[in-house]
């Protein structure tokens, strides 16, 4: 039994060691894989056409920066739109570190969900991805020289992940909870609006040393600009009701969104003429409180948002001692804010009524919290909707 | 009677086995059927479980022979091996649903380049190697393996935490009890872990106090399940029945992953690791019975026989497992039931092999 | 064959038993009484020889006979022969025979004198802190030092000879009630048992004392320092002595011992238990860095975040090996290197480890023969391996095999070759005692001296692993009751 025991594993040994050593079972080489860093989505008549970045690595011994290339296919789907790209560049699409999916044109009377569910379905892409719509063609947005980074997709995300910096005037979607919402019973969503803007001139020379412009043209589409020309902006928002593009949020709207649906922690709103002085303040904190109360007869949506601020900046001609932070807000200040901020979010809530894009997720609190009145409001919430808003600014007294 | 386990490992056996292969594709499972009241479904299989854990910890105490012996003093020789032979099925059948699908979520979720079936051919490796060991092994990997659950429980809830919206579980028990019980009903195949404590039966001995350990370190990881269960419904909400891996989707969201990569692979990793000996339970369980029934002279034929069959039927029958798989589903789960159950539930009634024997009925 | 009366028999024998040139027969006669001093001349010490035996011998003013002899001899070391095979073997152990025409017995006097390297430093258990004495290749001197160390009537040393042409000298130490009766027979049963040519050093015995044979993990442990031998024995260890080897042998093994340096015990515990997490965290990542790197960029790229991603990729680029191939490698050059160094003169591989680590390396990352993150993946899990010089071969070997797994099977793989090694730890027992305790089966007093390492005044009890005869080791706060 010994010696059978030891002849088994010698067995196994060999044929580990031959599996190892040949490497002959279908593994791709890791230069041959295509590091897909952003996908975007064009409709083109009947097919779709999918343009993605490949980051491609710069040896490090030159010290260079990672280059990128741009493909394009097209296909009736998008999973045969990258399988056009891998035939036609003999790369393998690697999917996993694709961070940004962007909606380009032809979708404005199209569910989207026909090609977010691929993404959202396959294993081969990581779900977390931010999703994007584009002013212009999704290519175009790829094609864009920023000069953040010359990897564009990763200047987008700059933008859009900002998050973690220090505003957050723009929304932030992934393909999961856009599909969510998609799904849920209110059946609507959002995602940001991707600018591009021509730098101005200025700028673009202060740039130019750090930039230094060392995007080359690689695999389909390329660049042929030699520097930074653009960037982009973010803080408008699409909305879309059973995936189709209903309606826009415009900057203001976009903020107060985020105002009730997250921590905009260090993020600022300009106050402006209260006394002739214009003010920016940086939030604090912020906590909102998203209602809903039904009766039989009545649906009542109220939202209490309390703010702390605090000032950032003011052009002031007095200039006094004190820094700008530890200045108290004037009752004024106060009360300007409060009225700003309550008429933007009551904004949000007629633009909500008048969409039918339940971002408020109006519905969700319906089924969640008066579950009894469910039925009688499922189909008509939006149109009995009754709303209040209550802004509580607080700052240094 | 020498005693192969301490109280502690039978606790731990639990800590360290009993949750891992409920995260993979039990939630979507559950999910599809009672969506938001999906951890009512999960609860109702605790309780049962619970349930027959209490049963079964009550005839630990009274038992002075292990579970064969007590087979055959009541049911006889060829009674006991005809019931063995049941156990044999379930564990045969009960052990294939989670075994394909972690050679799925090995295949698509783990490897993003090689979809191949020689990926997977390590777990039988091991599984047939722990199948060749005494029940005392299997105690003391739980001894080290609860660490390597617990940690990847908690690395994993913490990465999810931040995203999950615990609200998305309301109304409570708006699905109705109908869907509540189907979805317990088609997880069947996941749950009965209570059952192994009837195999543990004379195998350790049964001090004052042990049952509430014992409970104890069965109701722990069962919450760990329900919160998994909460969790990944308030992440997910209206597209969790789609999460066909709960493990590796639940935890990406969290912003650390922006920053160093996919950090919850660490948990993961630890899980799998733990997994791996929780997915081979029903073929050891197996192996032990064949030996009994078949009284081999050497255990490694009858570990040989079960670990040789799942390969076939993984290898041969892979193009029919999506059948296969739903009909153990739809057709097995009442045969789960009835034993990791009603029989542990029953052998309380057992009056021979007792320590009272003498004043038994 | 009993000794006969007629010296002349007596020395004819032994002549034939003794046939090599450096057996000395000393034939003197005192009163007229044939006398012969037989021992080994370059091994006997002569000065204690002539002080001790001869000048009383040469003062005796009557006839050599059985009562005058009795209390004749100085020598501290006399035991009386009657048997001429016994004889003989004291005579080759180095022991000087003395024969007298008219006696049927021999006396035998230890009057040997070895050379021997003086007491300094283990090389393998450097301490910053703490007694710097290791043992040497003499055993009575290794005796002395542990006698130094424990002054009790408890310390018991039972001495055997191993080999039958070497007749090493090897003796069993332990403490009487603390150590396991049981265990200690066995040992001894087991070291009776061995039939071999030689025991060159305490090594071959090791190979005879595991009860797996084939195994690849330590049965045995060992130590070079008599402060270390001391705590082991008073937890209940059997320590084996060998003639002629500095290394004692003790028994049963715990795998945890290894990553127990003897500074542990002389450091506060707060920087013993950062130390000993730092050498797991060293041996997890010297095991399991090449095979993960390999893993990750053969079959798991997503695992790798983009930007160290994008680095590998640059640095991979033209490299003409696979990954595994060139890890493989890597790895082979590392362990050429490796051996080459520990066999060189000390100043040769000084050279070796320059040329080898520097030169070739550089060389051959610039050459585009292997990429920097492999070299520097190597170079690390080389560094982490040392941490635990004990187990420095085992975890090379396993190393080396979980790379070939990695290679072929990716993470699963190495995850399911981890399951597989735990089983095969945990079921592991060797007298009766578990290689993985305190872990698996968790004794929980015993973690105090796990990889936390909690105060002495913590440690009331000793190893409960080692199902010692006497448990506790410490009275209540370490005070006396």
């Amino acid at each position: 039994m010994k010696i059978l025991r030891s002849k088994l594993a010698i067995i196994i040994f060999l044929g580990v060691a031959v599996l190892f050593f040949t490497n002959d079972f279908g593994l791709i080489d890791i230069e041959k894989t295509a590091i897909i860093t952003a996908v975007a989505i064009d409709k083109e008549a009947d097919d779709y056409k999918v343009s993605v970045e490949v980051a491609v690595p710069e040896a490090t011994d030159t010290n260079a920066e990672n280059q990128r290339a741009l493909i394009s296919g097209s296909g009736k789907t998008v999973g045969g739109a990258l399988k056009d790209i891998g035939d036609e560049t003999g790369w393998f699409p690697k999917l996993s570190f694709c961070n940004l999916i962007i909606i380009g044109n032809g979708f404005e009377n199209e569910n989207v969900i026909k090609v977010l569910d691929y993404f959202a379905k396959t294993m081969q892409i990581q779900d977390s991805a931010t999703v994007v719509y584009s002013e212009k063609t999704g290519e175009d947005l790829l094609k864009a020289t920023s000069p953040l980074d010359n990897i564009s997709s990763f200047a987008l995300q700059k933008i859009l992940l900002k998050s973690t910096g220090f505003d957050n005037d723009v929304i932030t979607t992934d393909i999961r909870s856009f599909c969510a919402n998609y799904y849920s019973p209110h059946s609507s969503s959002i995602m940001p609006i991707v600018k591009i803007i021509e730098q101005r001139a200025d700028v673009d020379k202060a740039q130019e040393g750090g930039a230094n412009g060392s995007s080359t043209s690689q695999g389909g589409s390329s660049k042929s600009s030699a520097s930074g020309k653009t960037v982009f902006n973010a803080s408008t928002s699409a909305l879309f009701k059973n995936g189709i593009k209903v309606g826009e949020l415009d900057k203001d709207l976009t903020f107060a969104y985020n105002l009730l649906n997250r921590s905009v922690e260090r993020s600022t709103i300009k106050v402006d003429d209260v006394d002739g002085i214009n003010h920016l303040l940086t939030v604090v904190s912020n906590k909102p409180t998203i209602k809903l109360t039904a009766t039989d007869t009545d649906l009542k949506l109220s939202i209490n948002l309390d703010l702390y601020c605090r000032l950032s900046d003011l052009n002031s001609v007095n200039s006094d001692s004190t820094f700008a932070e530890n200045k108290p807000l004037s009752d004024k200040l106060i009360e300007a804010t409060k009225t700003k901020l309550e008429k933007d979010i009551g904004d949000l809530v007629l633009t909500e009524m008048q969409t039918g894009c339940d971002i408020l997720k109006v519905k969700d609190l319906l089924y969640r919290f008066n579950y009894k009145h469910y039925h009688t409001y499922k189909d008509n919430y939006l149109s009995k909707l009754n709303f209040d808003v209550s802004v509580a600014v607080s700052g240094q007294k | 009677m020498q005693f192969q386990l301490k109280t502690r490992q039978v606790c731990l056996f639990f800590i360290a086995f009993l949750p891992i292969i409920k995260l993979f594709s039990l939630p979507s499972v559950i999910a599809d059927v009672a969506r938001e009241d999906m951890w009512i479904s999960t609860l109702i299989n605790v309780l049962l479980d619970l349930f027959t854990l209490i049963v079964l910890i009550f005839t630990c105490k009274k038992c002075k022979t292990d579970f064969y012996g007590l087979l055959e003093l009541n049911f006889g020789k060829v009674g006991s091996k005809i019931i063995l032979g049941i156990y044999f099925i379930t564990f045969m059948v009960k052990g294939f649903i989670p075994v394909m699908e972690q050679k799925s979520f090995i295949e698509l979720a783990l490897y993003e380049t090689l979809p191949n079936f020689f990926n997977f051919m390590p777990f039988f490796v091991v599984c047939f190697y722990l199948c060749l060991k005494k029940l005392r092994v299997l105690g003391r990997i739980a001894d080290v393996f609860f660490v390597c659950t617990a940690l990847g429980l908690i690395l994993l809830f913490a990465l999810s935490l931040p995203n999950c919206d615990f609200t998305a579980i309301l109304p409570v028990g708006a699905r109705g009890s109908v869907n509540h019980l189907k979805g317990s009903y088609y997880s069947f195949n996941w749950f009965g872990d209570a059952m192994y404590l009837m195999f543990f039966i004379g195998q350790f001995e049964y001090k004052k106090k042990d049952g509430l350990k014992i409970v104890l370190s069965f109701v722990i990881p069962s919450l760990a399940v329900i919160l998994f269960m909460i969790m990944f419904y308030g992440i997910f909400t209206s597209i969790a029945y789609r999460q066909f891996f709960a493990l590796t989707e639940i935890s990406k969201y969290t912003v650390i992953i922006n920053n160093i990569g996919r950090f919850d692979y660490f948990a993961i990793l630890f899980l799998l690791a733990s997994n791996c000996f929780a997915l081979s339970l029903p073929l050891y369980f197996a192996t032990t019975i064949l030996n009994k029934i078949c009284a081999f002279n050497k255990r490694w034929i009858s570990a040989l026989i079960v670990t040789l069959t799942y390969v076939a039927v993984l290898l041969i029958f892979e193009q029919f497992s999506a059948t296969i798989t739903s009909t153990i589903s739809y057709y097995f789960n009442t045969l789960f039931f009835i034993t990791a159950n009603v029989f542990p539930v029953c052998t309380a009634l057992l009056n021979k092999g007792v320590k009272n024997e003498n004043l038994a009925v | 064959m009993n000794i006969s009366k007629k010296l002349k028999t007596n020395v004819e024998y032994l002549k034939k038993k003794l046939r090599s040139d450096d057996v000395e027969f000393l034939d003197i006669t005192v009163k007229d009484v044939p006398v012969t001093l037989i021992f080994l001349k370059d091994v006997a010490d002569k000065e204690a020889l002539g002080e001790l035996v001869l000048k009383p011998l040469s003062n005796m003013t009557a006839a050599p006979e059985k009562n005058s002899l009795e209390n004749l001899f100085l020598s501290p070391e006399k035991t009386v022969v009657k048997n001429m095979e016994e004889l003989v073997s004291q005579i080759v152990l180095g022991d000087t025979a003395f024969l007298c025409e008219g006696l049927d017995f021999s006396y035998t006097f230890g009057l040997k004198k070895f050379e021997k390297r003086p007491i300094s430093e283990p090389p393998t258990s450097a301490v910053i802190k703490g007694p710097r004495e290791g043992f040497v290749e003499s055993l009575p001197v290794n005796i002395s030092l542990m006698r130094r160390r424990i002054k009790s009537p408890d310390l018991i040393f039972e001495n055997l000879t191993v080999g039958r042409y070497s007749k090493t000298p090897v003796s069993l130490c332990y403490i009487d009630g603390i150590a396991k009766k049981s265990l200690v027979n066995s040992l001894k049963k087991k070291l009776q048992s061995i039939s071999i040519d030689a025991v060159l050093d305490s090594s071959y015995v090791e190979k005879f004392l595991g009860e797996h044979k084939t195994s690849i993990f330590k049965q045995v442990g060992n130590t070079e320092k008599p402060d270390i031998l001391s705590a082991k024995i008073l937890e209940g260890r059997v320590a084996i002595f060998v003639d002629g080897s500095p290394i004692v042998l003790t028994v049963p093994y715990l795998l945890m011992e290894d990553f127990q340096s003897p500074s542990d015990y002389y450091n506060s515990s707060y920087s013993a238990t950062i130390a000993r997490v730092l050498r797991l965290l060293s041996v997890s990542i010297s095991l399991l860095l090449p095979s993960l790197f390999v893993a990750a960029e053969l079959f798991h790229l997503q695992l790798i975040p983009l930007s160290f991603l994008l680095t590998i990729v640059n640095s991979i680029k033209g490299i003409p090996l696979s990954p595994s191939y060139e890890m493989f490698f890597t790895l082979l050059i590392f362990e050429i290197l490796n051996e080459a160094s520990v066999r060189m003169p000390k100043y040769v591989g000084m050279v070796v480890s320059i040329v080898g680590g520097l030169v070739l390396g550089e060389t051959a990352v610039n050459a585009g023969i292997i990429s920097a993150p492999t070299l520097m993946i190597v170079a690390f899990s080389g560094i982490c391996l040392f941490t635990v010089p004990e187990l420095e071969q085992i975890l090379s070997l396993i190393r080396l095999v979980l790379l070939i797994i990695g290679g072929s099977f990716g993470g699963y793989g190495i995850i399911m070759a981890i399951c597989f090694i735990a089983i095969y730890l945990v079921s592991f027992e060797n007298y009766k005692t578990p290689l993985m305790a305190p872990f698996s089966p968790l004794v929980t007093p015993d973690l105090k001296d796990g990889i936390y390492k909690g105060f002495l005044i913590e440690q009331r009890k000793r190893p409960l692993s080692l199902k010692n005869a006497n448990v506790r080791r410490m009275g209540q706060n370490g005070k006396r009751s």
